[in-house]
């Protein structure tokens, strides 16, 4: 049986008016690679934050949230201790060289010179960036800024690595390279929360989901579970048309699913051949069809049109 | 890589220690910007009010106006170094670099952060007194051995207006209303310190004013080492003033950007 690494059970926050989290139930094991996934404001950073006691939730009685047995109310200290933390922005001492900016963050957590060397050109050497080591801040890439970023949520040799979109605005190579290493973490037995809007991430890396919105779960499981649950297998695309020309009518029999979302025409069925006879039917249009994703997903529970926060 | 299963949290000392040598080695990977103005200001500042009024007042009480003016600035710069640390730098750190928000995600409080804070502007205060009083000494303005007091003056004048400005700071939400601080208060609060005129010759209503502000028993701290038998019991009062001022507006402080940095 699977140990429990953080629990989570009726946790709710508000910002004045808005419910950023509403009810939120969930767990996560240990050395689990667990997702939040959910649009702009679906209060997935708000949840993070929750947990190593960046914010404070509502007082409720019933609320429970259990960091590896810690109360993030009570030992938000433990809790960071034990975990390695990315925030969405990267807050670097833009003052200071790659190293420094190291070697200033081991001694937060109390490592000796000797100590923190030794940590600091392992992790350079496991993000790739010792040919960076005395380089400043400025001069470097964004991708280089959010290797370090992870790197020095590292320098405490983790069992909980909580990230916050650590892959946005990054080109594939360094995506590639940042996954590959939570990979290696995770085998390593790191426990691993994330968010994410990209979902190859949430399929590349995540043992178990949520999809949340408006700070409420909607679904949870694991993500080709969740496809085949809530999804038929494939998708045909058609771009750029105009809405009265497709006759939809009678594809039920076909077992062929439609929808219409701007000039674009989305038919998902089990059965691909029946999708390509009902490709061929549009004369003018370039039709194509693909296996169904968790994106497809994730539009289907969150809707495709912007909600106030996005 | 492996993880293991020791995590031990530092000590209260050892987490103020880790974020005051954060500020120290930002403070310092800018050697030179940082480090040398300090002591060309006060031949600035010195020079500026010495040479000018020195020729019009040439004897304040018993003692030259160049020493009456010298050991009165010594403080006061370290007092406008604290505030816009803690000021403009803060707000900064603050809401512009999450500085703070990086900070969070290690083994320390917000607490630590803004105890630690005070402490390196303090020492800032220390560092900007000291420069101040080596042009002091080489030029013999200042002659009195004591005077070398004055550094921990500096030290308590830079955590009095670190607190008070990390005060100021809680309220801000646009960093251009840091502009009435400055006008406001601070500028005020320099002229009516002692520091270019003595306090006592004022109108009741402003001598009764300068003794509510800070700067004033900073300015008389610091002026008594300055002068040969200038230490004299009732100084205890502008101490223990300095000291309750400045755990006063720090405590505050503390409770209130917390609420800042947890939301």
């Amino acid at each position: 049986m699977n140990e429990t690494a953080i629990l989570v059970k009726n946790l709710n926050k508000t910002f004045k008016s808005l419910k950023a989290v509403d009810n939120l139930d969930f767990h996560v094991y240990k050395t689990e690679c667990f997702g939040l996934l959910g649009p702009n404001g679906a209060g997935k950073t708000t949840t993070m934050k929750l947990l190593y006691g960046k914010s404070e939730f509502d007082p409720n009685q019933d609320t429970v949230i259990s960091i590896f047995g810690n109360s993030p109310q009570t030992n938000a200290l433990t809790i960071k201790a034990f975990s390695g933390i990315i925030p969405q922005q990267d807050n670097l001492d833009t003052e200071l060289n790659v190293a420094d900016n190291l070697s200033v963050y081991a001694q937060f957590y109390g490592f000796s010179r000797k100590e923190a060397k030794k940590r600091i050109d392992e992790l350079l050497d496991f993000m790739e960036l010792q040919e960076k080591a005395k380089v400043k801040i400025k001069e470097l890439s964004g991708g280089m800024q959010r290797r370090l970023t992870i790197a020095r949520a590292l320098l405490n040799k983790p069992k909980l690595l909580i990230l916050d979109e650590p892959t946005t605005g990054l080109d594939p190579q360094v995506r590639h390279l940042i996954w590959n290493k939570l990979r290696e973490l995770k085998e390593s037995g790191v426990t691993i929360l994330i968010t994410t809007h990209y979902m190859d991430e949430a399929f590349n890396l995540c043992d178990r989901i949520i999809i949340m919105d408006k700070g409420r779960k909607l679904i949870e499981g694991k993500p080709r579970e969740l496809l085949s649950e809530n999804l038929e297998k494939f998708v045909l695309e058609i771009h750029g048309i105009k809405k009265e020309s497709p006759d939809c009518s009678n594809l039920d029999k076909e077992n062929i699913r439609c929808e219409f979302h701007g000039d674009s025409l989305y038919a998902f069925s089990d059965n691909v051949e029946n999708l390509s006879r009902f490709g061929e039917s549009f004369k003018d249009y370039v039709y194509h069809i693909r296996h169904a994703n968790l994106e497809d997903l994730f539009l289907k529970v969150t809707g495709r049109s912007l909600n106030e926060l996005q | 890589m492996s993880y293991n299963d020791d995590y031990p949290i530092p000590s209260f000392f050892q987490r103020i220690y880790s974020v005051w040598m954060r500020h120290i080695r930002v403070y310092f990977s800018e050697f030179f910007s940082n480090a040398v103005p300090p002591f060309f200001e006060p031949i600035i500042t010195l020079g500026g009010l010495g040479i000018g009024l020195g020729m019009v007042i040439p004897k304040m009480g018993n003692m030259s106006y160049w020493l009456f003016l010298a050991s009165g600035l010594l403080v006061t710069n370290a007092m406008f170094m604290a505030a816009y640390e803690c000021s403009f730098g803060t707000f900064i750190r603050l809401e512009f670099r999450k500085i703070y928000d990086g900070m969070l995600g290690a083994p320390l409080s917000p607490n630590d952060i803004i105890i630690g804070e005070i402490l390196f502007t303090g020492t800032k205060g220390l560092f900007f007194s000291f420069a101040f009083l080596v042009v002091a000494w080489i030029t013999g303005i200042i002659r009195n051995p004591l005077s070398i007091m004055t550094i921990f003056i500096g030290f308590l004048t830079g955590i009095m207006f670190a607190a008070l400005s990390m005060f100021i700071t809680s309220f801000i939400n646009n960093i251009t209303h840091f502009n009435f601080y400055f006008t406001g208060l601070l500028n005020p609060m320099f002229f009516l310190s002692g520091v270019l005129f003595p306090v006592e010759n004022l109108p009741k209503v402003l001598i009764w004013i300068a003794e509510c502000m800070p700067m004033t028993h900073a300015v008389r701290l610091s002026r008594a080492f300055c002068i040969p038998g200038g230490i004299k019991p009732h100084l205890l009062i502008d101490l223990i003033y300095c000291l309750l001022f400045t755990f006063f507006f720090g405590w505050i402080s503390i409770k209130r950007i917390k609420k800042r940095l947890i939301i």
